[in-house]
């Protein structure tokens, strides 16, 4: 009856002008719900990227946000830069599931797809936990710029519009200017191009539009100076030269064959495209091999091997986003959409027009990748959306049509909202048999009825397991630990804040902080203090001489940290808590590090015991217990505790009767919860003695006198 | 025990003292300069060092102490040891901590006073090394006062002054000869740079002990030059330490005494001179330098402008960022402190000031020329390019050299790299005129197609339009 | 230096000799002897040494070798132990010295023995031979004696690591420091650069005569401006003006102060242009293109 009643506004010009508006307000809703949900967590680390070397960031992220300040600024609405910065991800998120719904429409004929799309990813954990408020980073713009330059892309292969390659390009490059994932884009754009020639779907619209994007998209990535020249050095960015490469070819037969037809001709050609591609792809190895291209990047090579970064690069490996997915990950991020994602998929294979082809492509490589890292669940979170919503509207569209299906009425909707596409539909002929028969609908109102109920249920569930999710995991500060009392109230653990604060308040300006590298940015942005190494994974060297002063024994240490002016040296450690994030915890990739670089001197076996087994406590070997991290980890933790009785609660381990002595160090701070330790350097001792004498002659132990000589004399030479 | 306060004058308190008559002649080297006097036995129970965690005194001079028996009953020792040690106030702990509140001390040894223990393991702290008999003493057969030790040889004749290094100062040098009378030997550590031999024995001295050795030495404490009889330590934060192997040179009886040489001639001590040099040494009236204005800018601001044109008014000193590849100009002024007043300091030319400039490691380690002096500084100066390489740099002067106080100043700047408009531009590189031709061209030819586009008429049935589309 | 020393050394024998009234100390019997070590007693070098006078060759020390010296000291020619019977070795170089004690016995036969071992590391690290003298000399006012006995040349094992003679901190000068820096980039000859660049330049009248031989002309220029002289006006001087930008924006502009009139110039060109080409698109499907 409602149906009756809608009738006219369903029909017909109005009929489109409602639907329109009504498509626009449930948007803007998602919009809203998208941004909405990522507003409801805590601030998480507030750290604006700052650096002194300006040529080795991704300017997007930082620019983007200027714009906004000016913008406002200009528009009269004085809005603190910082709220921007907090508020600048939740804001993206809301375009990015504007652009899904762009994408998604392009897929199919149906407008609830598009929608379907833009809710999930909306709502979806996957994408969230990167772009609550205050998650300030490249990913928070980077996945709007993906999927809206994806959905450029498509615009463009479809009409073969020069304007839609060239505004491709230009996201491409505002994507360059913000995340070093661009690279995925930088492949795939031409692995679909690839793939289509090689299906044997060359069109002028190929040419143009891929054409158009390779040229000025490598122009404009080059403008950013932390890219500079990669995309015509680096192995990363070879595939798309090469297939720009083949592009031309291939368009040059092509009209070659316009000109002769002529078969032998033909085959001659073949031959010779076939010939120039072995030549210049064995130009391209020669380059590579001589070094003129830089070989494939470390982080690259890992995605292939999943053990390569842990021998080559530890550093990559050691850090936990890079750790290959765990499976309940898949659920846990994207939950229903998961096993709707295969059926989305297959339903691209149905039509498999040159957009259909380009999901399937994405969909394959960024499930292979984001099996392979957890960070990049971030890159298939998308087209998770995208096959997920395809399949869902397919399913609603069949199944909530209230009215008996009449074999034409599928053709009026498609007329109605498929305008655009139609020309470019009859081009291609349908490939696949099953797309021949027209489908016809469901008769039972039962069975519509079930399966709605169904697909609702599973929705709400969905809704559900996202609000859970995005309040319990991923709206928790990481600098604040929140843990329940016995009695269910909550108690806050504020070691972190507390303990930059003291850094603040207590040490000099200028006072360099050494901490390992996860700690950098927290150490720069809230306690204003320079440190030696922080979240920016640039100078492999510089970390590994951090991993290595935390890792040797004091005598080692000690010159390194006089080397660079280090004043304190800050540790975490969740012993006493059981806070399980701490450096002990991490400290093999100190170790492993260092490694890389002093092989001689670092060795990761020696902080193993014989057989094998990481230990902190009796059986510790003398490499571990005289490394400068187990020693401030545990200095004067035993006073903690009876004699004898002193206990790590994250090793679960009982720790040896006698702490560690530090003579190079002293403690200056150690936080309500001991798990921010900081520890002041000293100066060299004022009368000329190494600092183990020092601190045993300030404990009262007399110096034994010089026992009767032994051996040759030594003279003082001056 | 004596201790000096230069902050007033008059006052002085005078406590039982064993010496005397070596404290008045000493300070009469010294006391002329308003130093405020303390005498104190380390007995006094109330002698502290310390006052509300600040030090009580500038300078502590330690005289020998007689041991049970020799000396006045307040001397005795409480404790029934037969070396007792300074007692609860000048534990070597509290010793060391007043050198490093910046106090300096001059510590008097004779060999017939058997050195406390607490002295000793002071001293062995500091790695200088006592004979491990207390009744050691040195002899020399070669330089001896034949008249006064004829026989027991062991008031030893020293000339005045060697300098320790070519390239070090010499401040307590002199022609004189120094009698140097029942001395204790000390031996230094090799490793220890801060400590420095001010006196040393001839070749052919030696120490030994008078009761266990009185035949025969067989396996000599020190031998020869390596016995150092007056020796320095100048702390990290420049607090002076300075042993003096013999108290009984500073008596008046050598003050101003006539000693002959083995070879048969009279000549008269330089102890005064000596003792002089030796006590303005550790309370900071020698080779005491401090440093002035430090400043760098800009090689191309010239620094000599006057008035509203100077470096400074224009806000160009110190600035905290640079380029790499600037040049830049290093100025420090120093002086030194000489007695009574501020000196300018003047560099051996063995020696030099240097400059490094340092991250990590030194990029440039340069000598600073003196460009100008004062009467009371001189300002030495150099001009220099940047490295190549950004990153934050110190400009850093660390002159420490024996006897003088340590000079470490360091200033951090930031270098950076060139701003994108600061490179030379794209019509100065001749390989780039081939591309800017081209752009050019490309250019010219894009806007003659786009006149032709619109204005043109076909030549021929098949227009050339339709061909372009 | 050393030549003064040894004048001095050979005046104190000569003045010790003329004043033989005073009472000196001496030796006699002095030998000495290098033996290695496990080798027969009379296998390796042996030497008298005399009173006043040094031995005229180096004496060699090896790695396993010591050296002995058998001495009688006396005084006045008396057979009589000195309070002081040192070898005293000194680095001639180095003016380092320390001294090695006899063992005397009450008669006055001493003995020493010396090795490797017992030299301290900055002697043997010695480039020179070290000068030996004997000093025996005791209290009173018997004249002391010192003279040099030998040369003694310190022969390290080559096989053995030198012992550790680094030289200890001291603070001092350190050498200078002068920062290489990367050279600039250079650029090919100016010649070529002309050459190429001359062969671009040459591009455009090759290209715009292609276009003229190909027929390329001007001649719908009125009948363009008589229809739509605004758009065509504006489409074609907004295009030149875009350039102009451009080039305002290599030489002198920032990107903030280009972008604006960029954006605004790029508005007039789009509604110009589209104008502009629907008028020629127009031509186009009258057949007049």
């Amino acid at each position: 009856m409602a149906v009756e009643v809608l009738e006219p506004f369903l029909k017909g010009d109005t009929g489109r002008n409602t639907r329109g508006l009504l498509r626009l307000i449930i948007l803007c809703t998602i919009a809203a719900a998208a941004v909405a949900s990522r507003l409801f967590s805590v601030i998480r680390t507030w750290h604006p990227l700052g650096r002194v070397t300006g040529g080795t960031l991704y300017p997007g992220l930082m620019v983007t946000s200027g714009i906004i300040y000016h913008v406002l600024r200009l528009l009269s609405m004085p809005v603190d830069i910082r709220n921007i910065c907090v508020l600048l991800a939740p804001g993206f998120s809301g375009l990015t599931a504007f652009a899904s719904y762009l994408i998604t429409s392009e897929m199919t004929t149906s407008p609830s797809a598009g929608l379907l799309a833009a809710v999930f990813m909306g709502i979806t954990p996957g994408y969230i936990s990167r772009s609550v408020a205050g998650s300030y980073d490249n990913e928070a713009i980077a996945i709007f710029l993906l999927v809206f330059t994806f959905f450029l892309w498509i615009k463009s292969v479809k009409n073969g519009s020069a304007m839609w390659g060239a505004l491709t390009a230009l996201f491409y490059g505002y994507m360059v200017s913000a995340w070093g994932g661009y690279v995925f884009i930088t492949n795939l754009l031409p692995l679909h191009t690839f793939v289509l020639i090689c299906m044997g779907r060359y069109s002028p619209r190929l040419y143009v539009s891929y054409s158009t994007w390779f040229s000025l998209g490598t122009l404009a990535s080059m403008q950013v100076p932390f890219v500079g020249f990669l995309p015509i050095r680096s192995s990363d960015h070879m595939s798309a030269l090469g297939v720009f490469g083949l592009l031309q070819l291939v368009a040059f037969v092509e009209f070659i064959r316009q000109q002769v037809p002529n078969k032998q001709f033909q085959t001659l050609l073949r031959g010779l495209i076939f010939v120039v591609f072995v030549v210049s792809m064995g130009v391209l190895v020669l380059l590579t091999v001589s070094g003129v291209i830089a070989p494939w990047s470390g982080r690259f090579y890992s995605l292939w091997d999943t053990g390569y970064a842990k021998i080559h690069i530890p550093i990559i490996a050691s850090v936990s986003e890079h750790q290959p997915t765990a499976w309940p990950a898949f659920f846990f991020d994207l939950n229903l959409m998961i096993w709707l994602f295969p059926a989305g998929v297959y339903m691209c294979f149905q039509h498999l027009k040159d957009e259909h082809v380009f999901v399937v492509i994405y969909a394959v490589l960024a499930s292979y990748f984001a099996g392979v890292m957890v960070r990049l669940m971030l890159t298939l979170t998308p087209v998770v959306c995208i096959a997920a919503a395809l399949a869902i509207s397919s399913i609603l569209d069949t199944y909530l049509v209230a009215d008996n299906p009449i074999p034409t009425e599928t053709q009026s909707n498609g007329q109605a909202t498929g305008d655009s596409v139609k020309s470019a539909t009859n081009m291609i002929k349908d490939s696949l048999r099953s797309t021949r028969n027209p489908v016809l609908g469901i008769y039972s109102y039962i069975s519509k009825a079930s399966v709605v109920g169904a697909v609702t249920t599973y929705l709400l569930l969905f809704v559900l397991h996202c609000t859970w999710v995005t309040s319990n995991a991923y709206s928790s500060p990481s600098v604040v630990l929140a843990s329940k009392l016995p009695d269910g109230s909550q108690h806050i653990i504020d070691d972190y804040r507390e303990a930059y604060y003291w850094l603040r308040q207590n040490t000099p300006d200028k006072a360099k902080i050494m901490s390992w590298w996860d700690y950098g940015y927290q150490i720069g942005g809230m306690a204003d203090r320079p440190t030696l190494v922080d979240n920016n994974t640039w100078n492999n060297t510089h970390i590994a001489t951090v991993g290595k002063a935390m890792s040797s024994r004091e005598e080692v240490s000690y010159p390194i940290l006089r080397q660079h002016d280090v004043d304190y040296v800050l540790v975490v450690f969740g012993g006493l808590l059981g806070y399980s994030g701490d450096d002990i915890n991490k400290f093999l990739w100190m170790v492993r590090i260092s490694e890389g670089i002093w092989p001689d001197e670092i060795n990761e076996r020696n902080y193993f015991t014989a057989r094998g087994e990481y230990r902190v406590d009796d059986e510790a070997t003398p490499t571990m217990r005289n490394s400068l991290m187990y020693k401030m980890s545990y200095y004067n933790y035993n006073a903690l505790f009876p004699a004898g009785q002193a206990q790590d609660r994250v090793r679960g381990s009982k720790l040896p009767a006698e702490g560690p002595q530090l003579s190079t160090l002293e403690e200056a701070f150690t936080s309500e919860n001991w798990i921010i330790r900081i520890y002041k350097v000293k100066d060299l001792d004022n009368v000329g003695r190494d600092h183990a004498s020092a601190v045993a002659f300030d404990k009262g132990n007399k110096k034994k006198k010089t026992a009767k000589r032994r051996g040759a004399r030594v003279l003082r030479v001056e | 025990m004596l201790a000096l306060d230069p902050r007033s004058y008059g006052n002085e308190k005078s406590a039982a003292s064993l010496m005397e008559e070596v404290l008045i002649l000493l300070l009469g080297c010294i006391s002329n300069r308003g130093y405020k006097l303390t005498f104190e036995s380390p007995k006094n129970d109330k002698l502290a060092l310390f006052q509300h965690g600040e030090r009580a005194f500038d300078h502590i001079l330690l005289l020998p102490q007689k041991s049970k028996g020799t000396s006045s009953p307040a001397n005795v020792d409480d404790f029934g040891l037969p070396n007792p040690g300074l007692g609860p106030a000048l534990t070597p702990k509290l010793l060391v901590q007043f050198i490093n509140q910046n106090g300096n001390i001059l510590l008097t040894l004779s060999a017939d006073y058997p050195t406390p223990t607490s002295i000793s393991s002071l001293l062995l702290e500091l790695d200088i090394h006592l004979p491990p008999d207390r009744d050691s003493l040195v002899v020399d057969h070669f330089n001896y006062d034949a008249a006064s030790a004829s026989e027991k040889h062991d008031v030893l004749l020293l000339p005045q002054g060697s300098r320790l290094r070519s390239d070090v100062k010499d401040y307590f040098g002199g022609d004189g000869t120094i009698a140097f009378p029942r001395a204790v030997a000390q031996e230094l550590g090799n490793s220890n740079p801060l400590l420095a031999p001010v006196l040393r024995a001839k070749s052919t001295a030696y120490s030994y002990n008078p009761k266990d050795e009185a035949d025969v030495v067989e396996d000599p404490f020190a031998v020869g030059e390596q016995i150092s009889l007056v020796s320095s330590m100048q702390a990290r934060n420049s607090a002076r330490f300075t042993v003096f192997g013999s108290a009984e040179a500073l008596e008046n009886k050598w003050f101003d005494g006539k000693v002959k040489s083995v070879d048969g001639k009279d000549c008269k001590t330089a102890n005064r001179e000596f003792a002089k040099q030796i006590a303005a040494w550790t309370f900071m009236e020698l080779g005491a330098l401090k440093v002035g204005r430090v400043e760098h800018h800009l090689s191309s601001i010239t620094g000599d402008a006057a008035g509203n044109d100077s470096v400074a008014q224009l806000g160009y000193l110190n600035p905290t960022i640079y380029r790499v590849k600037n040049e830049v100009t290093f100025n420090i002024e120093i002086s030194e402190y000489s007695y009574d007043h501020l000196s300018h300091l003047k560099i051996d030319p063995s020696d030099a000031l240097q400059l490094e400039i340092t991250m990590l490691s030194p990029y440039h380690r340069l000598n600073l020329i003196p460009i100008s002096q004062t009467p009371n500084s001189t300002t030495f100066s150099s001009t220099f390019k940047l490295p190549d390489q950004h990153g934050i740099f110190s400009f850093r002067v660390n002159y420490k050299r024996p006897f003088l106080t340590n000079v470490d100043i360091k200033r951090e700047v930031t270098v950076r790299h060139f701003a994108h408009d600061e490179w030379p531009r794209s019509w100065e590189i001749s390989a780039g005129w081939v591309w800017i031709a081209g752009v050019w061209i490309t250019i010219a030819g894009w806007v003659a197609f786009v006149g032709i586009w619109l204005w043109s008429e076909p030549a021929y049935e098949q227009s050339k339009g339709k061909k372009m589309q | 230096m050393r030549l003064s020393r040894q004048l001095l050394s050979f005046l104190l024998v000569i003045y010790a000799a003329s004043i033989s009234v005073a009472a000196t100390w001496g030796f006699e019997d002095a030998t000495v002897s290098v033996n290695k070590k496990g080798a027969g007693v009379g296998g390796g070098f042996k030497e008298k040494i005399g009173e006043n006078k040094a031995l005229s060759k180096p004496i060699a020390l090896g790695a396993s070798e010591t050296l002995k010296i058998l001495l009688t000291t006396k005084e006045d020619n008396k057979a009589k132990r000195p309070h002081q019977a040192f070898l005293l070795v000194k680095d001639p170089q180095s003016n380092l010295d320390t001294s090695f004690a006899f063992q005397v016995k009450e008669n006055g036969k001493g003995k020493i023995e010396l090795t490797q071992k017992d030299l301290p590391a900055q002697l043997l690290s010695s480039t020179g031979p070290l000068d030996a003298s004997l000093v025996i000399a005791s209290f009173g006012s018997t004249k002391p004696y010192s003279v040099k006995a030998f040369d003694l040349a310190v022969e390290l094992d080559s096989g053995s690591p030198l012992p550790s003679s680094e030289k200890p901190l001291r603070y001092g000068k350190l050498p200078q420091i002068h920062h290489i820096f990367k050279s600039d980039p250079n650029s090919p000859p100016k010649i070529i650069t002309l050459i190429f660049t001359a062969a671009v330049v040459a591009a455009l009248p090759v290209l715009l005569g292609a276009w003229i031989s190909l027929g390329a002309n001007l001649n719908h220029f009125s009948t363009a401006f008589s229809s739509s002289p605004i758009p065509h006006a504006l489409f074609f001087c907004s295009i030149l003006a875009i350039e102009g930008v451009f080039f305002k924006y290599y030489t002198s502009w920032n990107l903030f102060q280009t972008l604006p009139p960029a954006f605004g110039i790029g508005l007039v060109t789009f509604l110009s242009g589209s104008r502009a080409l629907r008028e020629v698109q127009g031509r186009r499907l009258a057949g007049l293109r």
